[in-house]
């Protein structure tokens, strides 16, 4: 894959400040009770409105993804669009680039939509009445792009997505793991800063959508952009997410990176998602580690061979990599990083304790 | 109601109240509440006949509305060519339809005859590449050469051609409108609504005040007959694209324009077509009709044969009809085919044109334009004489059926209703009937519906087509319910009458009027059966429809209680079936009534009758009034089978 197919920008920052959704007849009134702490049920009851997204906060760093993660109902979809600005925002402001979208108009918006930005679908979203070439190239024939142009740009994002060879068939021709190469293909083709995904691979099967989380974190790595990513799968938000929002009632409960989600929930109800993940898979040894002083003395262990005789391991390394080496007896481990420098060091009953 | 009101206080006293009763202390309330209704009817009734049983019903509005409305149409007949409505409007509107006709109607007579039927297979051919449907689409389109109706084909295409396209260039940017907003659809709806339920001919009336006697009138008949499907389809077709194909257009940065042209519209085109078929189906139904308004072509021919009773070339030209508005479709869809892997190519198509223009050439140069006379009608002749000794050697059966259905049941029926029975009872049970199935709204409606009937002057007309259509359904609903449970339980049964049902329900109506008109004379009793033949299509597709979609479960589960197949037909089929086959009734008599005004060419009388007479002598002041007093009785006919349907269903839909 050359770098100029998977684009030239690095991305830009996204920030999202005081953020409120509400549906219905009487939003002012609403989100007064709601600044009284009314609960979504009093406002439905007093209002016949419905709180969408609640005073929602956050920024995306450039080429850092951010996954905002939460069951059905939780508001995670009406934040994507407010974000994108698909609907209109009640309340708060959507900063992309130093650029306010929630200030502009039609066609301020429509040119940073041209420019900057792109959404993949749950459902796709494809136009059955397009080759999977025309659908590749609608973003660039909306820009007004010469169709010679826009159809070569789209055939090499089409073999950059792996579908090389379906360029002139039908959306419904495909499976549905290849007609989100598609959606994925048609996002890319306009080359933008900042991506949102809507539950992306929810509609597809587990193998498909193994294959398409690993597809993203490869594009990602060679391209980074900036992503808001939303999902209902914890596991798939803890693969793909550098930073994980948990929604829940159109509000963020907690905010962090999956580590800090798995060994330190904020509410139960974060701790309940937590609680099934394969712990010795997520976190590594770096997250668990008591950090030292550079320079500072490394405690001896007669039977290890790293540094100062302690059996060393890698920061990035999943516990379950060095599981062994603890059951076999080791009481600590002296945490290394790339350059071989001791950076911390892991007890096992600090393991035990994060793993239990 | 005031009169049905009054009783109701002294009917909760005669129902007993059986303080024995032991089970739930509810029931002698519920029991008395389910007969208090009921007697509020009989005691109403009796009240009402006891009052006004001699009173014959004063038409105080008589010649109200009839005279301003001749008035007005004397005034239009003489300003037609000076006052700015029309120099300004109408008439503009009128040269640029006549226009329009003509020169459609001019090309396809200047074309040498085998261009049309070639150009019909290339297209088809080029669009779809299917050489059977191609060849099955030039042998229909050549069909009304064959039996010599070319010219008046034509006429009848051009017709149908520039119709159809007034309605997509009406009905599909409406449709759109609708579509995207409800206030609109809120307007529009109801008027659409209307124009499916009243009969045609009423549409008539209008259109010759507006337009004059010529075929611009038919062509607008027509469009409005035809537009309501064009609308609706549209309206539907784009609420259905999927809201993530219009977010992700709009994610790219589309404008509103592109997304309606480059997503919504395309995405909507599958709904669309089916609009525009609907669309030359309803066409079709009314070209015929249109020769009333002297529009020529297919329509004038079998008009023509009804007053000949020449069924054989009725037949002929009905059949011709049905070709037009297939090649049409066919054509329409061939256009509409976006599955690029499926056409032929653009040089191919090029090639086709090419050819086509150099045949069109050569055909004029060569003076073969005219259709080479090849069968004419005679082919039909059998027909003329089948139908011919059915009359005469049947007549020991036709005879008597005719005499019993006018004799027997008919008159008497009539004669009750206008002589006997006190006319306030033909308001009150009516109303009565609307207060039980949808409240006092339709009720208040129903009776102020029946009230206008008599106050307009036209009572004893309308109790006459009233008993000309409750005659007809219940014919109807005789075949059509036992035949419709029967094609829905059994698959073979379906597959025989499929073809007949398909036949009936394309044929224009008045063909199978022309040899009912032979075996019976003119009088009531062809136009009722005629009535029959055209209502019983819909009455028995959708019942069995109904009893087709009942769910396999609840049959299995009823067959695992043991229960015999009868048990199961009439405990579970039937009444879930119950709310579909009241939607057949529905259609049922929205089709009898259309077609018992029809009937008024062939001695049906009365009302039909008298919008006959009104198109076609011009007496716009009667028309009008009848044409309300028909699309009064049409809107109460249908809320009032629509209400008992709703009621029928299951309380979770409601």
């Amino acid at each position: 894959m050359s770098t100029d197919v998977a684009g030239s920008g690095a991305g830009v920052p996204l920030a999202v400040d005081g953020l409120w959704k509400v549906f219905g007849p009487r939003p002012d009134r609403a989100l007064t009770l709601a600044a009284d702490g009314a609960t979504r049920a009093e406002i439905q009851a007093a209002t016949g409105c419905t709180i969408g997204v609640r005073d929602v906060s956050f920024t995306v760093a450039p080429g850092e993804t951010f996954v905002v993660m939460g069951l059905s109902g939780s508001g995670k979809s009406t934040l994507v669009r407010c974000v994108a600005r698909l609907t209109d925002v009640t309340r708060g402001r959507v900063t992309l680039d130093g650029q306010d979208l929630t200030a502009m108009g039609d066609a301020d918006l429509r040119r940073i939509r041209r420019r900057t930005m792109s959404m993949v679908f749950q459902h796709f979203g494809l136009f059955p009445h397009r080759r999977v070439i025309d659908n590749v190239a609608y973003g660039l024939e909306v820009q007004g792009v010469a169709k010679a142009d826009r159809q070569a740009r789209a055939a090499e994002v089409i073999e950059v997505v792996g579908l090389g060879g379906w360029a002139q068939h039908y959306p419904q021709q495909l499976s549905g793991g290849m007609q989100q190469r598609v959606g994925l293909a048609r996002a890319l083709a306009v080359d933008p800063k900042v991506l949102f995904f809507d539950e992306p691979f929810s509609a597809l099967d587990p193998l498909i959508r193994r294959d398409m989380q690993d597809e993203l974190l490869r594009l990602q790595r060679a391209m980074p952009r900036t992503i808001v990513f939303i999902t209902h799968d914890f596991a798939e938000a803890i693969k793909l997410g550098d930073r994980i929002a948990i929604m829940k009632d159109g509000a963020f409960d907690q905010v962090g990176t999956a580590t800090e989600l798995i060994t330190n929930p904020a509410t139960d109800y974060v701790r309940e998602f937590t609680e099934d993940i394969p712990k010795a898979k997520v976190l590594t040894a770096a997250a668990l580690m008591t950090p030292m002083a550079p320079g500072a003395e490394v405690p001896h262990d007669p039977t290890g061979a790293g540094p100062g005789g302690a059996r060393t391991v890698a920061a990035g390394a999943a516990v379950e990599t060095f599981l062994p080496v603890l059951l076999d007896g080791a009481d600590t481990l002296t945490v290394v990083d790339a350059d071989g420098r001791a950076v911390g060091v892991l007890a096992r009953t600090d393991v035990a304790r994060a793993l239990g | 109601m005031t009169v049905a009101a009054e009783p109701v206080a002294d009917t909760g006293e005669p129902v007993p109240a059986p303080a024995a009763v032991d089970t739930a202390p509810a029931a002698p309330v519920s029991r008395a509440r389910r007969l208090a209704p009921w007697a509020v009817l009989v005691v109403g009734v009796l009240a009402l006949q006891a009052a006004f049983a001699s009173a014959t019903f004063p038409a105080r509005l008589d010649t109200t509305f009839s005279d301003p409305l001749d008035r007005l149409a004397r005034w239009a007949q003489s300003n037609r060519r000076t006052h700015p409505l029309f120099t300004g409007f109408f008439s503009p509107l009128t040269r640029a339809l006549t226009w329009a006709l003509d020169s459609v109607q001019g090309l396809l007579e200047w074309l040498p005859w085998f261009v049309l039927p070639a150009a019909v297979g290339l297209l088809i051919l080029v669009r779809t590449r299917s050489r059977g449907q191609a060849a099955v689409a030039v042998a229909v389109t050549l069909y009304p050469g064959l039996v010599g109706l070319w010219p008046e084909t034509m006429a009848t295409l051009a017709l149908m051609t520039v119709s159809v396209v007034l309605c997509v260039v009406i009905g599909a940017p409406l449709g759109v409108w609708c579509a995207f907003r409800p206030g609109v659809e809120r307007v529009v709806r109801p008027v659409l609504d209307a124009m499916q339920t009243v009969p045609a001919p009423i549409y008539f009336l209008p259109m010759l005040l507006f337009f004059g006697v010529g075929p611009v009138a038919g062509a607008f008949a027509t469009v409005i007959y035809a537009l309501p499907p064009m609308v609706r389809l549209t309206t539907l077709g784009i609420r259905q694209v999927p809201g993530e194909a219009v977010e992700a257009s709009t994610m790219f940065g589309a404008s509103g324009r592109q997304t309606l042209l480059k997503v919504r519209l395309p995405m909507a085109l599958p709904a669309i077509m089916t609009g525009i078929s609907q669309s030359i189906m309803m066409a079709l139904g009314i070209v015929v009709l249109a020769a009333l308004l002297a529009s020529g072509g297919l329509g004038q021919v079998i008009l023509e044969a009804l007053r000949q009773r020449a069924t054989g070339r009725g037949l002929a030209a009905g059949l011709a009809i049905v070709a037009v508005a297939t090649v049409l479709d066919r054509a329409a869809r061939a256009v509409a085919q976006t599955d690029r892997t499926r056409w032929l190519g653009r040089r191919p198509a090029l090639i086709a044109l090419g050819a086509l223009v150099a045949a069109a050439v050569a055909g004029r140069l060569a003076g073969s334009v005219a259709f080479p006379g090849v069968a004419e009608t005679t082919l039909f002749d059998p027909v003329d004489s089948g139908v011919v000794w059915v009359r005469d050697n049947l007549s020991w059966f036709t005879r008597p059926v005719n005499d019993t259905i006018v004799g027997d049941v008919y008159v008497p029926v009539r004669d009750f209703l206008t002589g006997t029975v006190a006319w306030p009872v033909l308001v009150a049970v009516p109303a009565w009937l609307a207060w039980r199935v949808k409240g006092w709204r339709l009720a208040v409606f129903t009776a102020a519906a029946v009230v206008t009937m008599g106050l307009l002057g036209w009572w004893a007309d309308s109790i006459d087509t009233l008993t000309q259509v409750a005659a007809a359904v219940v014919l109807s609903l005789a075949v059509a319910l036992p035949l419709g449970v029967w094609a829905g339980t059994s698959t073979r049964v379906e597959a025989v009458l499929g073809p007949v049902l398909d036949t009936l329900q394309t044929l224009p109506s008045f063909v199978y009027m022309i040899p009912v008109v032979n075996w019976f004379t003119v009088g009531i009793v062809p136009g009722m059966i005629a009535s029959v033949l055209y209502a019983v299509v819909p009455g028995i597709r959708i019942t069995a429809l109904g009893i087709r979609q009942v769910p396999t479960e609840s049959l299995e589960a009823s067959q695992a209680f043991g229960a015999t197949p009868a048990q199961t037909l009439l405990g579970v089929r039937i009444p879930l079936a119950a709310p579909t086959i009241m939607a057949a009734v529905n259609q049922v008599i929205m089709m009898v009534l259309a077609m018992v005004i029809i009937a008024g060419l062939v001695g049906g009388g009365a009302l039909g009758f008298q919008v006959i007479n009104a198109v076609t002598r011009g007496e716009v002041g009667d028309g009008f009034e009848v044409g309300a007093i028909i699309a009064l009785m049409a809107m109460v006919l249908d809320r009032l089978t629509q209400g008992i349907g709703q009621r029928l269903q299951p309380p979770s839909d409601r």
